[in-house]
């Protein structure tokens, strides 16, 4: 049973969100020091929320005890300056249900959670799945959409609207499918049945989910380029969607090279901002590729700031 | 052609199951007075993209008509005219004018239009009508709308507020365009002609394997348009 009493339509508009990596020791530890500067470097920065941890701040690396310490870290660092968005999956529903319980108990602002991994559930069972997590707190719900990471688990508009009725405090999707059937479905019928039901894109291909709705952006090039990120994100929500392309390009260029938490690390470091490198079995580039990802980013980050 | 009697521009669509059909289509399609033709990845074979590319070259060469190029991947199992393969045609072919571009996805779209455009800045980039509003930002000029034999007057404001730029005024359009497709995109096309029946324009029955569209599903096709306001706002009979 619920602690807590579910309340109608809870309310979070997310903005842009800054996703940080998770930094690490040279024995593979979380490194707090490290972790306290980024975070100020994210407020700093044009965070308008943070969400933690997610996929690229390998929240799959991290046990479920260091996952509760690091997100009460971040919510003691924050000190309510911006609201945290807590990430709660696993491949139970019980366990990332308890993970969402805790995140409510020590003061996130919402709850983001992905599929069930590993098991490919169909449609039912992933309702069941988003159900268990989102019915255990009262604070807004989001579902994280990543088709391409979580191949053979498939979130469809039908399922969002059937979710809506399940659970008072469901109010969005972060969405990384960039799927323009999904989202443009998913946006005529949900707003329907909730009005302020969000869609967040959930990589930095904001022009396209903009024109169709989108009012959020979970961005982990933020940690890079936060400049760049802000000023796309800023053009979109003025719907000046034209404007944005130029933007829009450049980010896409930049997303390109930074697509895995290996390389989007080793850009950080070069950008004066050291936090390690990831976990295994992520690896990161050695030497030559190191280099060769600074010499093709030098061009691209000249406007953008070095150092926390 | 005769019909139309060059009070608008026509393309052809001349995909076919077999080559060889399309090339001698392409053939016909110049000699009739065509604008230009449309020409769909060839389909079953699940082609490499050399494949695809050799295609198109040959397509390309045996016409002098402007062709469109029509990319499906999501309805040919990954069938894909990538942004890299695009340029390369461009860049050999003059008569490669632009693309039906039906991957539905910000990145892909994004990067054909990135590479395509600047190659060729009058390149068309065209989507389906259900899609026009996320495509136009990223520069989209257009859209094939079978929708259009339903309710050609939301087509066109779609069409219209997405040039403008009036984006709320485009967003609720397209949503409203989104309960339409909805219906007709359940067994298309028989749905659509099943709605073609209530607007007082009927085409007759789909041939198979496709279905007809029942009397039961005509019923209900009448009902959704009445609430949607179609009945009203569109055009009735011929």
């Amino acid at each position: 049973m619920s602690v807590f009493e579910p309340v109608l339509e809870p309310v979070l508009e997310p903005g842009l969100v800054h996703t940080p990596v998770t930094p690490f020791t040279r024995d593979n530890r979380i490194d707090y020091d490290t972790f306290a500067k980024l975070i100020e470097f994210h407020i700093r920065s044009g965070a308008d929320c943070l969400a933690l941890p997610m996929h690229i701040g390998e929240s799959v690396s991290l046990t479920d005890e260091e996952q509760r310490a690091l997100l009460a870290f971040a919510i003691k660092q924050v000190n309510g300056r911006k609201p945290v968005i807590a990430h709660a999956s696993d491949a139970g529903s019980a366990i990332a249900a308890e993970r969402a319980r805790h995140a409510q108990g020590i003061g996130v602002a919402a709850i983001v959670a992905t599929t069930p991994y590993y098991w490919t559930p169909p449609p039912h069972m992933i309702i069941e799945h988003f159900a268990a997590i989102g019915s255990v707190v009262s604070i807004p719900f989001f579902v994280y959409n990543s088709p391409e990471e979580m191949p053979g688990s498939k979130v469809t508009a039908e399922l969002c609207l059937k979710l809506i009725d399940r659970l008072p405090n469901f109010a969005g999707v972060v969405d990384l499918s960039l799927d323009w059937q999904f989202m443009i479905e998913l946006l005529t019928y949900a707003k329907r049945k909730r009005p302020g039901f969000a869609l967040i894109a959930g990589t930095e291909h904001m022009v396209s989910a903009a024109a169709t709705g989108a009012t959020g952006l979970f961005s982990p090039l933020a940690g890079v380029a936060p400049k760049l990120v802000r000023k796309l994100y800023d053009s979109c929500r003025k719907d000046q969607l034209v404007e944005a392309r130029g933007a829009q390009e450049a980010v896409a260029a930049l997303r390109q090279q930074l697509k895995s938490s290996g390389n989007l690390k080793a850009a950080q470091r070069m950008m004066g901002r050291d936090c390690g490198v990831p976990r295994p079995p992520l690896q990161a580039p050695d030497a030559e590729a190191a280099r060769a990802l600074a010499a093709t980013l030098e061009p691209m980050l000249r406007d953008e700031s070095r150092g926390f | 052609m005769k019909v139309v009697a060059g009070r608008v521009p026509v393309t052809i669509h001349v995909s076919a199951l077999a080559v060889e059909d399309t090339m001698a289509l392409g053939q016909h399609a110049q000699k009739i007075g065509a604008d230009g033709i449309l020409a769909i990845t060839p389909y079953f074979w699940t082609p490499t993209r050399e494949a695809i590319h050799d295609y198109f070259i040959r397509l390309c060469t045996s016409i002098e008509l402007p062709v469109l190029s029509y990319n499906s991947p999501s309805y040919l199992a990954g069938v894909e005219i990538t942004g890299d393969l695009m340029s390369r045609l461009i860049e050999r072919l003059p008569n490669f004018v632009g693309v039906k571009e039906a991957s539905f996805n910000s990145e892909k779209f994004l990067e054909i239009s990135r590479v395509a455009l600047s190659l060729r800045p009058n390149f068309a980039l065209l989507t389906g009508v259900e899609f026009l509003l996320p495509s136009v930002p990223l520069g989209g000029v257009g859209s094939y709308s079978a929708a259009g034999s339903v309710c050609p007057n939301l087509c066109a404001a779609l069409f219209e507020a997405c040039m403008a730029g009036e984006w709320p005024r485009a967003r609720d359009l397209q949503y409203k365009m989104t309960r339409l497709w909805h219906l007709f995109k359940d067994q298309y096309p028989s749905s659509l002609k099943g709605g073609m029946v209530i607007m007082g324009r009927p085409v007759g029955p789909t041939r198979p394997p496709l279905p007809t569209a029942t009397k039961e599903r005509q019923a209900f096709i009448e009902k959704e348009l009445a609430d949607m306001g179609v009945l009203e706002s569109e055009p009735h009979g011929w």
